[in-house]
């Protein structure tokens, strides 16, 4: 181990040594004009020099510059006007930086670094989405979704059809840590999956990591979903909205004190449950009318910020969302919530220009609760995790050559696992089950972006990660390494290392996440998952606007958490019982063409990946199966080939036409290959066709493919701007396939009332028809 | 607020205009061999009997609706024998049809299950073609009910006054116990109103199952409660999962749990002993 820090060491100090000139240093933040939101991934250029660098996720920038020579500094942001300044620096100099649209109430365009700057960056396997682009691509219900359209990217398919579940590289939909305002969500979706908890009117930026994890992030294997909120406009009152098929959102922000404070609140609702109780007051009367259930959600975002001086920034946010729904009818009343509620509260602090440090303070909760009430009886069941995080990160730019990140975390866990309490009014009859857990999971990291010549750019980093468990302690080494070598200015080769640790598991049947899903720590038994993920590929910059990209992976996962057959998951007081540990790997080959500016933009995906799942062994040997019954397997979402197709044409400036395809190889599923009869004992009728089952993940479903159509009409009145977005989701109404099942026609025997098969058959479910829908947007 | 419902009532006009969701399509499953299911259960004072069919691949041909139904169906000519307290009983290749009951079987002795909990039944079958299937059960002492409570609700609806009925019994302690519960109206080949198994995990000593307020004056209600062993209450679980599996696409389906033994593929059933009470209770004016 000494040996490992001392090459590290030794790595990260060499460049120091490499340093002659004398320099001073060029620091500040970039903010957008119009809005005063700090921009995330700002170019800042000494063409002259040859020196560069890009503003970090809070909009600071530090770049060492010769001192005393005339420098002509350009600060660039895609689709914004740069700004060109000439300087001479006799000492180290702050310069703040606004750039413009240059087009009054034009959309706040957030994007990726220019081509340029994916090409130089040491960071490979990392897919960033703007807002701009998720309100304009095509959407279920014409709900924009920046979650779901980030799915669009190469190497993030998606769940099942409408689902939001992510299975970046062959990760399991609980492998993802997904970060807004640097707290944790626990369950990103709405509406079983069908919505994302991120109100696009709300998002500033949104990107995600599938390998290359810079050393600031761990605790989950597959991939960090880094969003951040608006933080409000601080020059000038503004909103923007809209209405739809099934909710309304409203976005107010505005400086509370001009240029020094400012407040972004956002919500949405759906408004489904108004029509559905009418439909049920109507009906009240009508014997034959079931009545349909309660459904809606909502959710909110808060934020402000203050600048508490030239060198200190504080900023406040919050987000509570839940899903409700309710049914009830003469026999009994149940009720079924669920949602994520989680703050922030955020301390900027420029100790210098080199050095700058974040200071945050989160709370996260996620809970579900289920209520029944039957006349007399009542029973209640819920889960729910709950952390509370300290964390700091400094970013040092100690000269041109290296910029070092390094920070402390710490998080308090907090888990309700499977509580239900039942019983009867006079109390006569109670039930209860549930288990409580807490713990303490830690990190600690230091990385080094080391530039040896123009070429050649390493990350290395390190993280140490722990958890403490009721005397259960683990820590994890989780080195990091990427490597960018540029052959010339149009090609880039890249590698990445990275592994990452674990330690909160979802209990959950495998590829499918439900809000009932519950939240486990490492405990004795159950240890950390691990993975370690090796990467390489290319970037080749066709030309300014056209960029090609390439990777290759392999992701090794060990102490993988599946469940014995016919596992007992709810309301069990033992639950780690009905684990399997076992391994998994995952390999693929990633390509993607994107182009960023004019008339058409948009992107092409493709990925060839494979996953696999085996060498389980049981938790508890006791248990009625025997080892390895289920072997080697895929799982679920399996697929060898995921493209997407996304073309946006802006046809002039009133109109702009989307379209996105998608094709993959469809999931796997566990069919039933066999069949017996069941005849059962006195009380109970026969089941004459009771499927029988082998290898999981036996069948593959048919193909997925989907083209999905839009056309936004924008107007410009006096108070703003507004637009008409059309949807056709499914365009040309392909019956993909939701489930499959096999279903027995039986006839009872008139004689010996025994029920007869007659004939046995596949049938397939789909999800989505032809979808039009339409919904107006504005903003001011 | 009109617009809204414009917007909403456009849209679901196309929505259930366009659909279409489920449809047959043809499928090919991956290769099964064939197998066989046995169904035994010891129950005393009722003669030894037990069950032997064919387990098929999915979309094998099914047995027509006529008088070779059971010759496709059942497994014949197989050597079955019962050991108990070193007496072999064995069980003949024959067809046998229980009016009372509604069931069939296709191996019955003469003898009568003894009464005798928890000493071991050894079920040995060598089947036609050489498949050698053995299991292993004993048959677990009744749990008694200790009461069914007839309550009404207190107040009508549509009329009506409804009853539930509450049925009472005690877990026994310091041992993992299963039970299944099952509740009939009118009569014990009526499908069950209620019929499910459960462990002891969330009782305490005292155990009450009860019913919604559904049953009116003069209804017959069956009530009875199974004492289970941990292989039946495997194997009734998992035939359960194996059928929601197949219909739920939430659910995780499950492969039979089965307690017997063999060295041949899709070998799946139950051999165990049939231990229950039973109240009848009649709802009163």
């Amino acid at each position: 181990m000494y040996r490992i820090f001392s090459a590290i060491l030794l790595m990260l100090a060499l460049p120091l040594w490499l340093q002659a000139q004398e320099t001073a240093t060029l620091s500040g933040t970039i903010i957008e004009a119009e809005s005063g939101e700090t921009l995330i991934g700002a170019t800042i250029l000494v063409a002259n020099y040859n020196l560069g660098t890009t503003t970090n996720e809070y909009g600071f920038y530090s770049l060492s510059v010769p001192k005393g020579e005339e420098i002509t500094v350009e600060f660039s942001y895609v689709g914004f006007s740069n700004v060109v300044k000439n300087l001479t620096l006799s000492e180290d100099q702050t310069v703040n930086i606004e750039l413009s649209t240059g087009v009054q109430l034009e959309e706040v365009v957030v994007k990726a670094n220019s081509f340029e700057e994916q090409l130089r960056s040491t960071q490979m396997s990392v897919e960033e989405i703007s807002t701009k682009e998720a309100k304009l691509v095509p959407v279920i219900f014409g709900e924009s979704d920046i979650l779901k359209t980030i799915q669009l990217k190469p190497g993030i398919p998606s769940g099942s059809e409408g689902t939001t579940g992510l299975f970046v590289r062959g990760g399991g939909a609980d492998q993802n840590l997904i970060v807004l305002d640097e707290a944790v969500v626990y369950n990103a979706n709405h509406l079983f999956g069908f919505f994302s908890t991120f109100n696009t009117d709300a998002v500033k930026d949104l990107k995600i990591y599938k390998g290359g994890f810079p050393a600031q992030y761990g605790g989950r294997l597959s991939s960090v979903i880094d969003v951040k909120l608006k933080e409000g406009n601080n020059k000038k009152f503004a909103g923007s909205g809209g209405i739809g098929i099934i909710s309304s959102r409203l976005t107010l922000e505005g400086p509370i004190e001009k240029e020094k404070s400012s407040f972004m609140v956002s919500g949405r609702r759906t408004y489904v449950d108004i029509f559905t109780r009418l439909a049920n007051q109507a009906n009240e009367d009508n014997e034959d009318f079931s009545p349909i259930p309660d459904y809606y959600f909502y959710d909110l975002n808060t934020k402000i910020n203050f600048k508490l001086g030239e060198k200190d920034r504080l900023y406040l946010s919050g987000y509570f969302g839940r899903d409700v729904f309710g049914f009830s009818n003469d026999f009994f009343n149940f009720d079924f919530d669920w949602g994520n509620a989680t703050g922030t509260a955020r301390w900027n602090h420029v100790f210098n220009p080199k050095l700058f440090a974040n200071t945050t303070f989160t709370y996260s909760d996620y809970q579900y609760n289920i209520q029944n009430r039957i006349t007399g009886f009542s029973f209640k069941v819920g889960s729910k995790i709950r952390d509370t995080n300290v964390k700091s990160d400094f970013y040092y730019a100690i000269n041109n050559k290296n910029t070092i990140r390094f920070g402390v975390a710490a998080t308090y866990h907090q888990f309700e696992v499977g509580r239900l309490q039942a019983g009867s009014d006079d109390g006569e009859i109670e039930f209860s089950a549930g288990q409580n857990f807490d713990g303490i999971q830690t990190g600690a990291y230091i990385s080094d972006e080391i530039t040896f010549n123009p070429q050649l750019k390493l990350n290395a980093g390190l993280r140490l990660s722990g958890f403490f468990n009721d005397g259960n302690n683990y820590f994890g080494l989780e080195p990091r390494a990427a490597l960018n070598y540029i052959l010339n200015d149009k090609v880039a080769l890249k590698a990445s290392y990275a592994r990452m640790y674990q330690y909160l598991h979802l209990v959950a049947n495998s590829g499918i996440t439900l809000p009932t899903d519950i939240w486990y720590p490492s405990t004795e038994l159950v240890k950390p998952q691990r993975s370690d993920q090796i990467a390489i590929g290319g970037s080749y910059l066709l030309n300014r606007n056209l960029f090609f990209n390439m990777e290759g992976f392999y992701k090794f996962l060990d102490r993988q958490i599946e469940f014995v057959d016919g596992a007992q998951l709810f309301a069990n007081d033992n639950l780690e019982q009905e684990f399997a540990i076992g391994k998994g790997r995952s390999y693929g080959l990633e390509f993607s063409v994107e182009k960023k500016e004019g008339a058409l933009t948009g992107w092409i995906g493709y990925t060839l990946s494979w996953t696999r799942r085996g060498d389980f062994e049981l938790i508890d040997d006791t248990r009625f199966f025997e080892q390895n019954r289920f072997g080697d397997f895929s799982p679920i979402y399996d697929r060898r080939h995921d493209i997407s197709v996304v073309a946006i044409y802006e046809i002039n400036r009133r109109l702009t036409a989307t379209a996105t395809f998608v094709y993959g190889s469809g999931d796997l599923r566990w069919l039933p290959t066999g069949r017996f009869t069941f005849q059962d004992v006195y009380g109970q009728g026969s089941s004459p066709v009771v499927p029988l089952y082998e290898g999981r993940n036996n069948f593959r479903l048919p193909a997925y493919h989907r083209l999905d159509l839009g056309l936004v009409i924008k107007f410009f009145p006096k108070w703003g701007e507004s637009d008409l977005t059309i949807n056709v989701i499914n365009a040309y109404d392909r019956r993909n396939t939701f489930f499959i099942f096999l279903e027995p026609e039986t006839v009872t025997d008139a004689l010996t009332g025994i029920e007869l098969p007659t004939r046995v058959a596949a049938k397939q479910v789909s999800l989505f028809p032809i979808l039009p829908s339409l919904t107006w947007n504005f903003k001011f | 607020m009109k617009f809204l419902h414009f917007l909403y009532i456009v849209s679901a006009i196309f929505i259930f205009a366009a659909c279409d969701l489920e449809q047959e399509i043809d499928i090919d499953l991956p290769d099964f061999e064939r197998g066989v299911a046995v169904e035994c259960y010891l129950e005393p004072g009722k003669p030894f009997r037990l069950l032997m069919t064919n387990a098929e691949p999915y979309f094998a041909p099914l047995p027509p609706l006529d008088e070779t139904f059971f010759d496709v169906l059942l497994v014949d000519s197989a050597e079955v024998t019962i050991t108990h307290q070193g007496v072999t009983y064995r069980l003949q290749n024959t067809f046998s049809f229980d009016i009372q009951q509604s069931k069939f079987f296709n191996y019955v002795a003469p003898e009568i299950v003894p009464t005798d909990y928890n000493t071991e039944f050894d079920l040995n079958i060598v089947t036609k073609d050489g498949k050698t299937i053995t299991a292993t059960t004993t048959i677990l002492e009744p749990i008694p009910i200790d009461s069914v409570v007839v309550e009404f609700e207190e107040e009508p609806r549509n009329d009506t006054l409804f009853a539930r009925t509450l049925t009472y019994f005690n877990d026994i302690p310091d041992q993992r116990n299963f039970f299944r519960r099952m509740v009939n109206v009118g009569s014990l080949d009526s499908i069950p109103l209620q019929d499910f198994s459960t462990d002891d995990r969330f009782v305490q000593d005292r155990v009450v199952f009860g019913t919604q307020f559904e049953f009116s004056a003069g209804d017959t209600i069956f009530n009875t409660i199974f004492h289970l062993d941990e292989d039946y209450y495997n194997f009734i679980e998992s035939t359960q999962n194996a059928v929601n599996g197949n219909f739920n696409p939430f659910g995780q389906p499950s492969p039979i749990i089965s307690n017997l033994e063999s060295d041949a593929e899709n070998i799946i059933g139950i051999f165990t002993g049939l231990s229950y009470d039973r109240v009848m209770s009649i709802v009163p004016e």
